[in-house]
């Protein structure tokens, strides 16, 4: 049996926020565009927004992964037609400045500042329909506004891309603009072809040419599309693992992920609506240390009492009154990514420096001294064998028990597993995404990203993916 | 002026002398000995305090094992101090920085001025580097007026046991120069950086850094002979020998330490080993012009000071 063999002008790997606005463009702009898609597609609102359910259907391994390493990091990551974007919060914001100008001098990226990239910005901001809330926060999401102005911090509301009906004020209206909802159909009514449930295996080369991409459909029926250009935007764990698959050489190094550790709070009175998608973060230790509210199920609640479940779990009773925060951390440690022949998904490790558990601590320190401020009575932190901890005098402690052996660690943002620039031992492709070494194959998702943003990566993945697809244009 | 004035670490070497300064200025003084990475604590301590100039001089430079304390106390610590103290409504804070943010010059010839950049050396230097970019972002933000001090080895009376065993070392000629000797430090004697912390905090801008040491840079041979020269004018036979031992061991002590400090461990003589035959000199220009900080006390007087509290404690040379 010979393998089905479609043609097409470009072919992108992967249909997240790099792969979605890296087909729309293309195929707007005149180009017979195939997207591949390991995982299924499914109407945005086919599964309970953050429901286990939604974990089975739209997850990777059912939304657990962890990455090798002491402490191990648990790591999500979306696996279907709009990949991560269509579980995530939806919460954006724009780079920050100074990391940007960082980046540009380290890994020495052309074309590459603030006003550079202002107009993808604003291409994203609008074409996401990006605004604040219609009306007041849910309540667990205020909790850091309360506490952190009684310390007299930094707090903002975080901007989503949402499209609110107008007049409505209920922070439970709107409809989160997921791929699937924009770049998506812009791009199949540009004439771009989706192959769902089709797993990419390796990018066919000829010496410097990428000429198509081998996959895998779920049925096990395999294909070939043969293209004149192939984009790699399959996330930052499987963009690497593809390319090293296909015999790319320096890409997996140099991981890099917003590592969180978790409390949960619990007040006098209960907290309604902590199902809702929360949208304060606390900005006054930016961009090294981001405090925020997670969501709340009573799921992601047990998760935490559950790093001591003896001392905690009678309280679980509790739980209307309780809601989770999280304090991340841009790492100084890095991971790498593996690809291993015969097994699916690649080894991940991710090494966390003593330097990094500090950081941690004091972001769990400063998450107490603010709930506390806001009235918390009982704190629960995701550290093993940790009991809860009922006053501030208590909160010193933090410090000896956020250790490797104890922290539960996870992390929802991953990204600098290829980075570009002109700095050629630091990155595995240009500044424009083309990968050292070949004509025409290109990466255009988080693995760009030269090192943590230090806020919601969603904006920065999709300006970057703009400004190269710009460019692939411009040069064409 | 009579502002209140905060000394944190104010039971070590250096908070020591400052603490004596100050009191012989007979300014209101409050003087932290808690730990401070306990919020309650540095919250305390800043209570009623508007309007106080801080000297933040608490920091862990040898810790006993686990490198994991020069992040905790070094920048979790300072991170605490300086929320507190913006909170407490603090008008002045003057971080005591090293030299270690920027590792060592290549050629004994330089020396790092204010615009060298951050080149960290291992988990103190970092620890060090974040800590002032903290300072240096409070004061940025506007709520805190910051200024940054940073201090090369210092030498002086209330020197710490390490200091001692230098001096006993020397005094037997068992302290080796490693390679030609011609490496050169910065030193700075403990009251000349207290006259220098008080003029940053009367008179530095704020967001600024200073190095403050003592007039000039000395060769590592020079060092020695100085302690030499001072232990024998207080009486305390000495030797003239001197051991010599090449500079690679330098190299390997500086691999171990690498090592170690990646597993999270710290081993003090490894560590200072590793810095024997390195230049790490600093120019004061900047202190001189903005501060008009003149060092007083030189090197040959600041050494036999030492020597003479040494004896005046009864510690054994």
């Amino acid at each position: 049996m010979s393998d089905e063999r479609i043609t097409a002008d470009v072919v992108v790997v992967g249909s997240g926020a790099g792969g979605a606005l890296t087909a729309a463009t293309l195929a707007e702009a005149g180009l017979d565009v195939v997207v591949l898609e390991e995982g299924p597609w499914l109407e945005a609102d086919a599964t309970e927004p953050f429901s286990k359910a939604e974990m089975t259907a739209k997850y990777r391994d059912r939304g657990i992964s962890v990455s090798l390493g002491q402490p191990p990091v648990a790591y999500v990551e979306g696996r279907c037609v709009g990949g991560s974007t269509e579980i995530n919060s939806g919460l954006y914001h724009r780079t920050p400045p100074e990391l940007v100008s960082e980046w540009r001098r380290d890994y020495d990226i052309d074309d590459f500042d603030v006003d550079d990239l202002a107009v993808h910005y604003e291409g994203v901001e609008k074409a996401l329909t990006v605004s604040q809330l219609p009306g007041p926060a849910p309540a667990h999401s205020s909790m850091l506004d309360t506490g952190g102005g009684r310390l007299g911090w930094d707090v903002v509301q975080v901007p989503r891309w949402m499209a609110y009906p107008e007049g409505e004020t209920s922070f439970r209206s709107g409809v989160k603009q997921t791929m699937t909802r924009t770049f998506i159909p812009r791009s199949t009514a540009a004439g771009a072809r989706i192959i769902a449930g089709c797993r990419a295996t390796k990018v066919l080369r000829r010496g410097s040419r990428a000429i198509g991409v081998a996959c895998v459909r779920d049925d096990g029926r395999r294909l070939v599309v043969d293209a004149d250009h192939v984009f790699v935007c399959a996330g930052p764990i499987h963009t690497p693992a593809l390319l090293q698959r296909s015999g790319v050489r320096g890409v997996g190094r140099g991981l890099k992920m917003h590592v969180t550790i978790k409390v949960v709070a619990r007040f006098a009175d209960e907290v309604p609506g902590s199902d809702a998608v929360p949208v304060h973060q606390v900005k006054e230790f930016a961009p090294d240390l981001t405090l925020g509210t997670a969501i709340s199920l009573p799921g992601h609640i047990a998760m935490t009492l559950a790093d001591d479940w003896a001392t905690n779990g009678a309280d679980m009773d509790d739980w209307r009154r309780m809601a989770v925060y999280y304090a991340a951390i841009r790492t100084q440690g890095a991971g790498r990514v593996i690809a291993v022949p015969g097994i699916k998904s690649p080894f991940v490790t991710y090494q966390v420096t003593d330097r990094d558990l500090s950081h941690l601590a004091r972001g769990a320190l400063a998450l107490g001294e603010l709930l506390f401020a806001a009235g918390a009575q009982r704190l629960y932190p995701s550290i093993a064998d940790t009991p809860p901890i009922d006053r501030p005098d208590d909160l010193v402690r933090l410090w000896g028990a956020t250790t490797r052996g104890r922290a539960s660690l996870m992390t929802i943002h991953l990204f600098s597993s290829v980075r570009m620039g002109e700095r050629r031992d630091r990155t595995g492709t240009n500044s424009f995404g083309q990968v050292w070494g070949f004509d025409n194959l290109y990466v255009n998702d988080a693995s760009l990203i030269p090192d943590a943003p230090g806020v919601n990566p969603q904006g920065t993945v999709m300006a970057i993916a703009a400004r190269n697809c710009q460019r692939f244009l411009a040069d064409r | 002026m009579t502002a209140p004035v905060i000394v944190t670490g104010g039971s070590g070497w250096l908070g020591h002398a400052l603490v004596k300064a100050l009191e012989a200025d007979g300014r209101p003084l409050r003087v932290f000995q808690g730990d401070v990475r306990d919020p309650v604590a540095v919250a305390q301590l800043f209570d009623g305090m508007q309007g106080a100039s801080v000297f933040h001089c608490a920091g862990v430079i040898h810790p006993l094992r686990a490198t994991r304390e020069f992040f905790d106390v070094n920048v979790g610590g300072t991170s605490l101090v300086l929320d507190h103290a913006r909170r407490a409504g603090v008008g002045r804070l003057t971080y005591v920085s090293s030299n270690s943010p920027f590792g060592y010059r290549r050629s004994p010839a330089e020396t790092f001025d204010e615009a060298a950049p951050y080149n960290p050396h291992l988990g103190y230097g970092v620890s060090k580097m974040e800590a002032e970019q903290l300072v240096l972002r409070a004061g940025a933000h506007g709520a805190l007026h910051t200024v940054v001090v940073r201090a090369p080895w210092f030498y002086g009376p209330g020197q710490p046991e390490r200091q001692t065993r230098f001096f006993r070392a020397i005094r037997r000629g068992l302290f080796p120069l490693f390679g030609p000797g011609t490496n050169r430090r910065s030193l700075v004697y403990t009251d000349n950086l207290v006259d220098g912390l008080l003029r940053a905090d009367a008179a530095g801008a704020s967001g600024r850094s200073y190095w403050i040491a003592d007039a000039r840079p000395v060769t590592m041979a020079e060092v020695h002979d100085s302690v030499r020269r001072a232990l024998a004018a207080e009486g305390l036979e000495t030797t003239s020998r001197q051991l010599r031992l090449p500079g690679f061991l330098c190299e390997v002590a500086g691999w171990a330490d690498t090592l170690a400090q990646k597993a999270g461990r710290y081993v003090q003589p490894v560590h200072v080993l590793s810095e024997m035959n390195k230049t790490i000199a600093c120019t004061i220009d900047r202190a001189r012009d903005e501060l008009g900080y003149e060092p007083r006390v030189d090197l040959d007087e600041g050494m036999r000071r030492s020597v003479r509290w040494c004896i005046d404690q009864g510690i054994e040379l």
